[in-house]
């Protein structure tokens, strides 16, 4: 049993089930994203935990206590919310405090916390100022001080970023990450952006159509994704997906995949258990920064294979270079320092990192086990 | 208003902008005729109305004519002046407006932000009551006052004006609420605020332009309405029936001057809640508009 319990959840709306037994049990502490792209149904999920919207089927509990039924402001848990929701004819500090005043804690204590937060949060000068008077970013400080203040069990976070610009978003990003660091809060945060879901979270689930993909921690959902739809959501530029056949040599598997001019090249697989599937068509899939230049390749990697093939077209990024090349058929994406020397249309000797290659079954779309 | 004008994307040459001026004033002037007029004629003595020029300024300047108005002029059978009326109307229209207003302001909030099923159809048939016209519900309207015990008195004005006005006051509040983001009641739900708290703490500061809007429109209407008056006043008639009976009188010499007067005391409350309230008015039916 966890802190937050999330059991065979299920939603609907009318004859629509938008979310389908959702089963995560979350530790104390823990920071979860759920991530998926839009109308997946997060923000529904984060509401049914918030008590905003009903629960259709399973039950939802917060510390051993099921709260299916208990009124939002009941369930010891506050909520930050993408617009913010400020109240605008409130001052911030009103703002900040209007939870405990309805929870009826006295007026000492409500000013006590609200100075220890604001402080946190470097927003004392900013306390009698209406919500219309500050920038997008003290909006966002503001919103998390009106939750942190109430001390919750749990933070409910929808999309809190969204409204900022890429700058400050980077910023705040980082600034929520050491905020979960120093005060060890359970957080359960909702976002579409992969990014932010590998760099802030403990662990991530992974959702599409109302099915929980994948529940992992960031290394596991990157390196390990449970299907292609995990696979290429997660991660950018996207995971490589290269139709390949297995051929067994001496009972060692080597993915064929086609190149450039359509000639068959063998990779070597890490996974000795392809072997099994000498003569059959998978999907291989192989992250871009595993495609490199020779002198790029992962120094620790057991399994290196050169990949001679032609490049199509190079992308310098500044801090990488870019290369797509044709493999099997479709254009594959690889990530070399800036400064290769590679040039389009050229021929170029690739280094794949086999061991970090995954290969998925065409039919089920799922990975096949090692 | 200097900042509107600077606004203005076109700039005009001078002599079109003295033109403008002249024209505006000459509209001004021939709509301020009326009162000017009225204004004029309720400070002179009978005779110079009747024996000379109704525009030219009195000769004898006198207030008889409103002291006689106010309090002794003969309405139906009685010599008591409008002031009984007046305060007849004062008593109707207050307690109207605010219970209208503010019930108008509650269905809004449920209506957009407690929805519950079937809300849509409440909302349209609370539309439909702003077409229905005043004759029709006359006689139904006289059957629910008798057995309610509210036949001919003030407090029966006010629940059939309130009834009449919650129709307009719920479509105001409801497409204000409207564009009101569901987020903020969300947030004071998870902040414990309960349904009054969220409504008086949340919806209710912010709502100033529509609820100015809600009180102009109420204010002028029950002030100047003239049937439901006549129809259910009773022996509580409001001030615009005393006017007319004071005004129509077939009895005696035709008092203009008195006439004037009492006519300018019955418009008086509309037009200082227009005065005061006008440019909030004009605020609040864009508010929605700018905002949705
Ligand atoms: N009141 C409702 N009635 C019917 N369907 C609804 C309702 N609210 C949401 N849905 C459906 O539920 C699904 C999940 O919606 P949800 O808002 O949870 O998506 P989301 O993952 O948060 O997407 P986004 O990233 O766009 O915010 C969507 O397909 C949506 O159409
Ligand atoms: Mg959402």
């Amino acid at each position: 049993m966890g802190f937050l319990d999330i059991r065979n959840v299920t939603k609907s709306y009318g004859q629509v089930e938008v979310l389908h037994r959702v089963d995560i049990a979350i530790e104390e502490g823990e920071f979860l994203v759920l991530v998926g792209p839009s109308g997946c149904g997060k923000s529904t999920l984060l509401n049914m935990i918030a008590g905003l919207e009903g629960i259709s089927g399973g039950e939802i509990a917060i510390k051993g206590r099921v709260v299916n039924g208990v009124h939002p402001s009941k369930r010891n848990i506050a909520m930050v919310f993408q617009s913010y929701a400020l109240y605008p004819n409130m001052t911030v500090g009103q703002n900040m405090t209007f939870g405990l005043e309805m929870h009826g804690v006295p007026k000492p204590e409500r000013e006590r916390a609200l100075a220890d937060v604001a402080k946190l949060l470097q927003i004392d000068h900013l306390l009698d100022r209406k919500p219309g008077q500050l920038s997008g970013g003290q909006r966002q400080r503001v919103a998390m001080g009106r939750a942190l203040v109430r001390n919750p069990d749990v933070f409910l976070f929808d999309e809190p970023l969204s409204n900022l610009d890429a700058k400050l978003r980077v910023d705040m990003r980082t600034e929520i990450k050491k905020l979960h660091q120093k005060l060890k809060t359970t957080i359960v945060y909702v976002t579409h952006d992969q990014i932010e879901a590998l760099t802030l979270s403990t662990r991530i689930a992974v959702m599409n159509k109302g099915h929980v993909q994948q529940l992992g921690t960031p290394k596991d959902i990157y390196d390990t994704p449970a299907n292609l739809f995990v696979a290429t959501f997660m991660g950018s530029p996207a995971m490589n997906i290269i139709p390949a056949r297995v051929v067994a040599r001496d009972g060692v598997p080597y993915a064929s995949v086609t190149d450039a001019e359509g000639a068959p090249r063998l990779l070597r697989f890490s996974q000795t258990n392809l072997a099994a599937w000498d003569g059959r068509d998978i999907l291989l899939g192989i992250r871009p920064e595993a495609i490199t230049d020779p002198e790029g390749a992962d120094r620790k990697s057991q399994n290196i294979q050169t990949l001679a093939n032609r490049v199509t077209v190079t992308e310098p990024a500044g801090s990488d270079t870019f290369v797509t090349m044709t493999l099997g058929g479709r254009d594959a994406i690889a990530r070399m320092r800036a400064d290769a020397s590679v040039a389009a249309g050229q021929a170029y000797d690739f280094a794949v990192n086999m061991e970090k290659a995954v290969a998925f079954d065409p039919a089920t779309e799922m990975r096949i086990l090692p | 208003m200097a900042a509107v004008i600077q606004d203005t994307a076109v700039s005009t040459g001078r002599v079109t902008r003295v033109l403008i001026y002249l024209l505006l004033l000459l509209f001004a002037l021939f709509y301020l005729l009326p009162l000017y007029v009225m204004g004029i004629n309720s400070v002179k003595p009978l005779a110079e109305i009747t024996g000379g020029n109704m525009m030219a300024l009195p000769e004898v300047w006198t207030l008889d004519p409103w002291r006689s108005a106010w309090s002794t002029a003969q309405i139906g059978v009685e010599p008591t002046g409008l002031k009984p009326y007046f305060l007849n109307s004062i008593l109707m229209v207050v307690p109207a407006v605010a219970i209208s207003t503010i019930v108008g302001a509650l269905n809004g909030y449920v209506l957009t932000k407690w929805r519950f099923r079937g809300d849509t159809w409440v909302f349209g048939l609370m539309l439909f009551s702003c077409f229905i016209p005043f004759q029709i519900v006359l006689i139904p309207m006289a059957v629910v006052l008798g057995k309610l015990g509210l036949a001919g008195s003030v407090p029966g004005l006010v629940l059939v004006h309130v009834v009449y006005g919650i129709g307009f006051t719920t479509l105001y509040f409801r497409n204000y609420y409207a564009a009101f983001p569901t987020e903020l009641v969300r947030a004071a739900q998870i902040d414990g605020a309960g349904f009054f708290q969220i409504f008086w703490r949340i919806l209710l500061p912010v709502s100033g332009p529509i609820a100015v809007v809600s009180v102009i429109w109420q204010f002028t209407n029950i002030w100047n309405d003239f049937l439901f008056g006549a129809s259910f006043g009773g022996t509580s008639q409001p001030m615009t029936v005393a006017l007319n009976n004071l005004v129509q009188s077939s009895t005696g010499v035709k008092e203009y001057n008195v006439h004037f007067a009492g006519a300018i005391l019955a418009a008086l409350p509309t037009l200082i809640v227009y005065i005061v309230a006008g440019r909030y008015f004009v605020r609040g039916l864009m508010a929605g508009s700018v905002k949705g």
